[in-house]
């Protein structure tokens, strides 16, 4: 009896060993905060330039994916880092997982989408947008906004919502993008201002869209994409981009030190810069840093432009990142409710 | 002398064994509740106490001072105490009319009940929004300004969530009574009220006690009906997720964990106090309740049960029509289109939950029966140490549990990393995230057993195991399966602790249902809930065809 359990206890060890391991040549696993269906499509198009390599992919909220990283820093279990946050990113507790390499292509990346120390290189990004529902819009007899500063308007008071900074990075993305662009002190001011007229701080940054997608609320601060996606689902909404400039986020990808494969890993984030890669990224992106990525028809007519460059407002990321607990600090204290 | 001398060096052999058998099986139960809960919960603990100038109290003392930390706590406390309140009176009626009185349809209504225990967190909420939401059914079609976010909007959902929780308890001890005493009662003339005032309520006051604690745990730690519906109200609970996910603070997020743990012991203390006044309420000597009919309490029975299932099945149901709506609420065309399921591994994570949670009830069934086994044993501070652990998990946020677990056990230095990664620590994350509750159940069902049935058995010379064996196990048997239903369902539901602990090849359901919700698609998400929902019941209908075709003819699955 004894020793049957112990066989079999033996052979559960190695079962679950080989299990654990698992990961050999050939394989590799990759963390990602990317949206599920555009992961399935990139993935078809990986399989087809290596078939030989398998890709193991664990998707998680931004956030939820850095707590789970830091935690698990002792014994990381992933390969590499694929679009991912660069606010997230510059965290000195995560960038010294990481190890420098210059995949095949970087050099046609401009230097604003690539680490100076080759730690990390941007594909894609996304950027600030309002999404607006157009029929309880009517209902209230609420004129259609276009900037920031129309917000503020007290007829828009109490059908705002928008994400909590300190929860969410498109809220976090926002309020920064806010006082870069017009200095610390009106920044704060406009933003208390807007206060007035917000709802609901909401702790996830796609969320806002979705309760103006269902007409919970009229106007929805969200991320471009989410407004995309909602109206091709055939929801009542108008994708507005402010016109004082969209602050941004880009989506980076980067090499674990602690990578078990390597070899199969930089061939993964070599095929991310290629131009198969870069006419997927045009089909499911708002933007990328890669040349030859066009924008589908479907995703003009849901209000992106074509030349993204044109309504993006010029982050100062090393600012965003350096100042992000101050500002989260003091949002929390003169903001949060 | 020389007669009576064999006699009694066996009995003390005996004894010996079984002392020894109680000490092994205590270690045994105790060991695996240290090594998958106090250890993860001392790994956070000590996050707690890391701050930028080395280990100190900085980090409370810094929440403490902040402005929010007292409206925070405020907030924490009375959603969560209106909430207990509320269910608490709500199901104890329910457990009324289903074992006092004489109504019909019992049967469908203890099955609707329980339908908040099968579905997702996350679409319970989804189904409140889509009723009472500011664009909701309600306000749609009668043209109100409802609004449902913050304080009355979590009540309410936590309502629904906890409410089977507290049923269940409930009506474990509603479910049996003396008939000789409530006879007593009639013929000295005793009116209704007094009746309950004076026997029912006294004997069932354990079972109250019982809900309210396990009621007031599980709204104070949840964390997805604030999230969805609490609007700008916050609570303990969602700031561990603004600190951990939002700010990766750790340190800040275990702060605030180890506050939420401090409701726990006082729980705990007042639950001991109670229960030292409790006796159990079947003797040897009982008789079971016959219920005569009494048309006006029948009624009233009937229609507060279908009030209450009616609002239950209204939520879960309005999920079920919005997964085959074809835009909900803007084009209400029915259509399958939700039902193509365009996440990764489509329906995979589906029958990786199924294995899951078939594991977590397994292993659930045998540590908490051998728990609350022992618990029967065991005496003084022993008892008092090994059932704080036992019902400690309560307390603990899923969120602080699982991440607990990365830090206990992907650690190189742990031999358990090997478990790290596999289905077999999300199914253990389970049993020891919900053990609190399966090992309420099982107390409850084992002290419908009169202590004088283990005395006479071990007065007969019966062993601690034979006891159990032949006493014990046949009487609790149904609550033994109860216990392994409720580790399936919860395994199948639950979120919070495995978000943090899935791989690439382990992804569950849950997870699923909550990756479509933040893709933007409630309605695949609220299609794949259906999905799981659908598994539950079918798994209950085939648990329930067993146990029939295995001769209980009389059980009820859940109690």
């Amino acid at each position: 009896m004894t020793k049957w359990t112990r066989s079999t206890k033996c052979a559960a060890m190695i079962a679950l060993a080989s299990f654990c391991y698992g990961a050999q040549a050939g394989e590799i696993t990759a963390y990602t905060s990317l949206e599920e269906d555009d992961i399935r499509v990139y993935l078809q198009g990986f399989a087809k330039a290596k078939p030989a390599i398998k890709v193991n992919v664990l998707r998680l909220s931004t956030g939820d994916l850095a707590a789970r990283m830091l935690a698990e820093k002792s014994n990381p279990r992933h390969d590499v880092i694929w679009g991912w946050a660069v606010t997230q990113m510059v965290d000195p507790r995560i960038l010294e997982m990481t190890e420098a390499y210059k995949p095949a292509g970087i050099d046609q990346v401009k230097p604003e989408f690539k680490d100076a120390q080759n730690r990390w290189f941007a594909t894609t990004g996304y950027f600030a947008g309002f999404c607006v529902n157009t029929e309880i819009l009517k209902k209230n007899n609420l004129p259609m906004p276009s900037s920031w500063a129309d917000l503020t308007n007290p007829a828009y008071k109490g059908q705002i919502v928008m994400p909590n900074a300190a929860s969410s990075g498109t809220g976090y993305l926002q309020v920064v993008s806010i006082l870069q662009m017009k200095g610390e002190e009106k920044g704060w001011q406009y933003l208390k201002d807007l206060d007035k007229n917000i709802a609901q701080y909401i702790k996830s940054g796609s969320r806002p869209c979705k309760m103006a997608s269902t007409g919970e609320y009229a106007i929805g601060l969200s991320f471009a994409f989410s407004g995309v996606k909602q109206i091709m689902e055939g929801y009542p909404i108008k994708l507005v981009i402010p016109s004082e400039g969209a602050g941004y986020e880009t989506e980076v990808n980067a090499l674990m030190k602690t990578a078990k494969n390597k070899a199969d890993a930089k061939q993964f984030l070599d095929w991310l810069l290629t131009l198969d890669a870069a006419k997927l990224y045009g089909e499911r992106a708002e933007m990328s840093s890669v040349p030859g990525a066009k924008p589908t028809a479907d995703i003009l007519k849901a209000g992106l432009p074509a030349d993204v460059a044109t309504v993006l407002y010029k982050m100062d990321f090393d600012a965003s990142a350096k100042n992000k607990d101050r500002i989260i600090a003091e949002w929390k204290k003169s903001i949060e409710r | 002398m020389t007669v009576s001398h064999p006699r009694t060096v066996t009995q003390t052999a005996r004894i010996d064994t079984d002392r020894l058998a109680v000490l092994g099986l205590t270690v045994a139960v105790a060991l695996p509740l240290i090594v998958f809960v106090v250890l993860p919960l001392v790994g956070i603990l000590n996050l707690s106490f890391v701050t930028e100038d080395g280990i100190g109290w900085g980090n409370f003392v810094r929440y403490f001072s902040s402005p929010k930390f007292t409206r925070v706590v405020v907030n924490s406390f009375t959603v969560t105490l209106t909430t207990t309140a509320i269910t608490v009176v709500l199901a104890y009626a329910f457990a009324y009319a289903m074992h006092r009185t004489a109504m019909p349809g019992k049967r469908a209504f203890g099955m609707i009940v329980l339908l908040p225990l099968f579905a997702p967190s996350l679409v319970q909420a989804l189904g409140i929004l889509f009723m009472f939401g500011r664009n909701g059914v309600i306000n749609r079609s009668f043209g109100l300004g409802i609004d449902i976010y913050g304080f009355w909007g979590i009540v309410i959902s936590d309502v629904f969530y906890s409410f089977p929780h507290a049923y269940l308890i409930l009506s474990a001890a509603l479910a049996l009574a003396d008939a000789r005493v409530y006879e007593s009662a009639q013929m000295l003339g005793a009116s209704a009220a007094r009746v309950f005032r004076t026997i029912t309520l006294p004997a069932t006051r354990y079972g109250v006690m019982s809900a309210t604690f396990v009621v007031f745990t599980i709204v104070i730690t949840d964390f997805g009906n604030p999230m969805v519906i609490g609007g700008d109200f916050s609570v303990l609970a969602t700031e561990i997720y603004n600190q951990v996910s939002g700010q990766s603070n750790f340190a800040m997020g275990a702060v605030i964990g180890v506050l939420l743990l401090i409701p726990a012991g006082l729980a705990v203390v007042i639950e001991k106090w109670i229960m030292r006044r409790h006796h159990a309420s079947i003797t040897d000597r009982s008789q079971p309740l016959r219920l005569m009919p009494d048309r006006r309490r029948d009624m009233a029975g009937l229609v507060y049960a279908s009030v209450v299932c009616g609002m239950i099945l209204l939520i879960v149901g309005v999920v079920f029509v919005a997964s085959f709506v074809t835009l909900w609420p803007y084009n209400m065309h029915l259509s399958l289109r939700h039902y193509r399921f365009e996440v990764q591994n489509g329906l995979q994570p589906l029958w990786t939950s199924v294995w899951v949670s078939l594991a977590a009830g397994a292993i659930g069934v045998v540590v908490t029966v051998a728990g609350a086994c022992v618990m029967r044993r065991l005496h003084g501070a022993a008892a008092q140490a090994l059932y704080f652990l036992s019902i400690l998990p309560a307390a603990v946020p899923g969120m602080v549990l699982g991440l607990g677990y990365i830090f206990a056990f992907n650690d190189p230095a742990n031999p358990l990393e090997i478990l790290y990664g596999t289905a077999v620590i999300l199914a253990i994350c389970n049993v020891y995230h919900y053990h609190a509750q399966g090992f309420l159940i099982a107390t409850t069902g084992l002290n419908q057993i009169s202590r004088v049935f283990d005395e006479a058995s071990t007065s007969l010379g019966g062993s601690f195991f034979r006891t159990l064996r032949s006493v014990i196990l046949p009487i609790i048997w149904p609550s033994i399966v109860s216990v392994g239903v409720f580790f399936f369902v919860r395994s199948m539901v639950t979120l919070s602790a495995v978000i943090f602990l899935v791989t690439p090849s382990t992804q569950l359901a849950a997870v699923s249902v909550l990756l479509l919700d933040d893709a933007g698609n409630q309605n695949q998400a609220a299609a794949f809930s259906v999905c799981i929902m659908l598994v539950v019941a079918m798994a209950l209908a085939l648990f329930h065809g067993l146990l029939r075709l295995s001769g209980a003819k009389r059980v009820s699955l859940f109690g």
